[in-house]
């Protein structure tokens, strides 16, 4: 089980990154298409940090904005309203200079495969190691390595016009990633591939993005490569509608399904609670609450000890597993205890609202809750 | 790693398209080398007869602005100028064109050329050798040479086969043509005849009271140790204004001028080169325009990995330098083909000389490059987001 020895620390310092950790920081981003009369808003207010080495999956139906966010990201379109850091430069306004670096660092695989069809599969894939200047041999081994791995090892000197759609589609990607951009911007890479070969495909990703910490996203409806996300994000009507770190999600639920208290929840209700939870770490010795306070939220003990102290007493000590400022929400009271952090202490908490929300959704889980708190009197 | 030389693979790729593009440059190589080889032969044959003399210094009436232009002056400033110390000899050449009127026994009188020189004195560099072979079969009276380029119309046979003497009228005396030379015919003359100094008086007896008082060219050869720019200067000081004394080089080139900037045959050539040179402009932009088009999501692909528009630049130049060597190969070719044929039909010089060749090579280029950074103004503004 991950939840023994999972260090949830490490956990929350990944969930909740800093600015410098960020390989994409889009804030109140807003896009609009033609001038004048036409002028057409397509994007609408949108916001989105992307830790670096994260790989997100954008998926909405067409016209819902995702490729148009894609290629500001990228630097294809120039942004117009609202900001947009990408690999620490900020692209409002930004120099041609600036943006001829990004390109370079970046790698796109088109929808289309866009080969050259009068040069062969090496040679395209070539183009790309040459704009950044990688020397000889090395990047010709490598341009060979790769387009091997993807399952191309004997057609390697063959023109496009010889290779199917498919193998085109894996010289293009392969032409995206040889040069170790530090950001991938995929649109469907793996919508002309089989099965085996998308998987290769969202492999190559995964370690790119793992040993390399390389940023990917990736537009697709391909659900068969749903699974290596770390955060899918899905757009409607020029908005991002959902933004769901999958992986910290499904930590979550792991950790909760352990927790006694929510056992009643079906799968999906925990999800939803998942989804809701902020992680926040306290140090040893810090008041997590304070008696006499109106409380607004809810804590469920991820790791680490903490004392229950009533008027300076203490008169319990909680550990992993334990919740604590249920009452006062309940109640609508001020807090009843102090909790302080015996030892650094990493928290799941819900706030006044989404625990409500949960209270509702949930008959057995409220009776669970009055359950344990009368058994904890 | 050596670069991939994308410029040249796209170029080969389609290897019709190639042959159609190199097919149509080609043709408009030929376009402008035709255009600018009639304009050439417009001035070669002009001045050819010129540039066989074999003298250093001309003198000619101050008024006589083209070769044809029948404006003489006295032979006695011949003379003075003969008296000059770095002149080593003078030579009165005598030319009619407009009176002199040749014909074939019932056939239609036509203007022809008729130089006449004491055949004595060797007039041109005699590189044929048939002037001076034949000086004394030509001393006698009413006898000349005929050029052999001269106009059929004539009615003369000039061809290698021919036999000679032949009989004619020249202005109305009877005229024995007894052999041939090689001179060309020009835009003013269809022909050339070649006399000696005595039928002056029985022929031309109408230019003055004494035919000879008046000269149409005064041909002075300076001795070695002379200097040319000095004997030109003081030679117009004595002379005075009625005259003009020019080198050799320097009469050639009034001579083109005239042609080229004082009639409108020049400006016809130009005119004619220019629309060689858009024909390929277009031929050149269709085919660049069109591989740039058909290939724009691949170009726009590189464009987002970070190829600059620098890069798109030198690619399409090097199309066009490639496609403009490919063009102008078999342009060349056929030109020198045309030229022959041409020559042999008119009788004018067609001459391909390596300035000439150069000239057109360079205009061949320009109209490469030009077309092709027209071709690419669509690229340049492209935006890559339109590939997604």
């Amino acid at each position: 089980m991950i939840a023994e020895n999972l260090n949830l620390e490490a956990l929350i310092a990944r969930w909740t990154p800093a600015e410098s950790d960020l390989s994409i920081n889009v804030s109140g981003l807003n896009h609009f298409y033609g001038e004048g009369e036409t002028r057409k808003q397509v994007l609408y207010d949108n916001n989105l940090k992307i830790r670096r080495g994260e790989i997100v999956i954008m998926t909405g139906p067409s016209g819902s904005g995702k490729t148009t966010l894609l290629t500001l990201i990228g630097t294809l379109r120039s942004v117009q309203e609202g900001n947009m850091r990408v690999l620490g430069n900020e692209l409002l306004g930004a120099s041609p200079a600036t943006v001829a670096e990004l390109r370079k660092k970046t790698g796109f695989i088109f929808q289309a495969h866009n080969l050259f069809e009068s040069l062969t599969a090496f040679q395209n894939v070539s183009m790309a190691t040459e704009l950044v200047g990688t020397s000889g041999n090395e990047s010709k081994s490598r341009i060979e390595a790769t387009l091997t791995r993807l399952g191309l090892g004997q057609r390697i000197h063959y023109k496009p016009r010889s290779l199917s759609g498919g193998q085109k589609q894996r010289v293009a990607v392969a032409r995206g990633i040889i040069h170790r951009p530090q950001l991938i911007l995929a649109d469907e890479p793996t919508a002309a591939l089989d099965a085996e070969s998308g998987r290769e495909v969202v492999t190559i990703f995964q370690e790119m993005a793992r040993n390399e910490d390389c940023t990917i996203v990736i537009v697709t409806h391909d659900n068969r490569i749903l699974d290596v996300a770390d955060r899918i994000v899905s757009m409607v009507d020029g908005q991002i509608r959902t933004n769901v770190l999958v992986q910290r999600n499904a930590v979550i639920c792991q950790i909760l399904n352990e927790f006694e208290i929510f056992r009643s929840l079906t799968p999906q209700a925990i999800s939803q609670v998942a989804d809701k939870m902020k992680l926040r770490q306290y140090l040893v010795g810090e008041e997590i609450i304070r008696q006499g306070e109106m409380g607004d939220e809810f804590f469920v003990i991820g790791s680490g000890q903490v004392d229950i102290e009533i008027d300076g007493t203490r008169v319990n000590s909680l550990g992993r597993g334990a919740f604590f400022g249920e009452v006062s929400l309940i109640k609508q009271q001020p807090r009843n205890a102090t909790v302080r952090a015996t030892s650094n202490v990493a928290c799941f908490i819900l706030s006044k609202d989404d625990f409500q929300a949960v209270l509702d959704s949930s008959r057995s889980f409220e009776e669970e809750l009055r359950n344990a708190i009368f058994a904890r009197q | 790693m050596k670069r991939t030389p994308l410029a040249w693979k796209n170029l080969t790729h389609d290897k019709r398209r190639l042959v159609l593009a190199t097919a149509g440059i080609a043709f408009a190589v030929m376009l402008m080398f035709q255009q600018r080889g009639f304009r050439h032969a417009l001035f070669d044959s002009t001045v050819e007869v010129v540039q066989l003399i074999d003298c250093d210094l001309i003198v000619f009436n101050t008024n006589r602005f083209t070769i044809s232009n029948e404006v003489r002056f006295r032979r006695d400033l011949l003379d003075i100028a003969a008296s000059h110390s770095s002149v080593e000899a003078t030579i009165p050449l005598y030319m009619e064109n407009l009176a002199a009127r040749l014909r074939v026994a019932e056939g239609r009188a036509r203007p022809i050329r008729v130089l006449m020189w004491d055949l004595n004195q060797d007039l041109f560099d005699d590189s044929s050798g048939e002037i001076n072979k034949r000086k004394a079969d030509l001393n006698k009276p009413g006898t000349a040479l005929m050029d052999e380029l001269s106009r059929e119309a004539y009615g003369f046979d000039l061809g290698t086969q021919a036999r000679f003497p032949q009989f004619g009228e020249l202005s109305r005396k009877q005229v024995e043509v007894i052999g041939r030379f090689r001179l060309g015919r020009d835009f003013a003359h269809d022909g050339t005849l070649i006399m000696s100094l005595e039928n002056l008086e029985r022929y031309f007896a109408y230019r003055a009271l004494d035919p000879r008082s008046v000269v149409d060219y005064g041909i002075i050869r300076l001795r070695p140790e002379a200097d040319p720019q000095m004997a030109v200067t003081e030679l117009r000081q004595i002379l005075g204004n009625q005259v003009q004394v020019m080198a050799k080089q320097e009469f050639v080139d009034r001579e083109i001028n005239f042609w080229s900037r004082s009639t409108p045959i020049g400006v016809i050539f130009n005119i004619g080169m220019a629309l060689g040179f858009v024909v390929g402009v277009i031929i050149c932009y269709q085919i660049l325009a069109n591989d740039i088009a058909e290939h724009m999501s691949e170009f726009a692909t590189l464009k987002a990995m970070g190829y600059s528009n620098r890069y798109f630049i030198g690619v399409v130049i090097r199309q066009a330098v490639y496609l403009s060597l490919f063009g102008f190969i078999p342009g060349l070719l056929l030109s020198c083909g045309l030229f022959w044929f041409n020559s042999s039909v008119t009788g004018l010089l067609m001459r391909l000389s390596w300035d000439r060749v150069a000239l057109i090579f360079g205009l061949t280029l320009v109209m490469c490059v030009v077309s092709g950074l027209l071709a690419l103004r669509k690229l340049i503004q492209t935006d890559p987001a339109s590939l997604f």
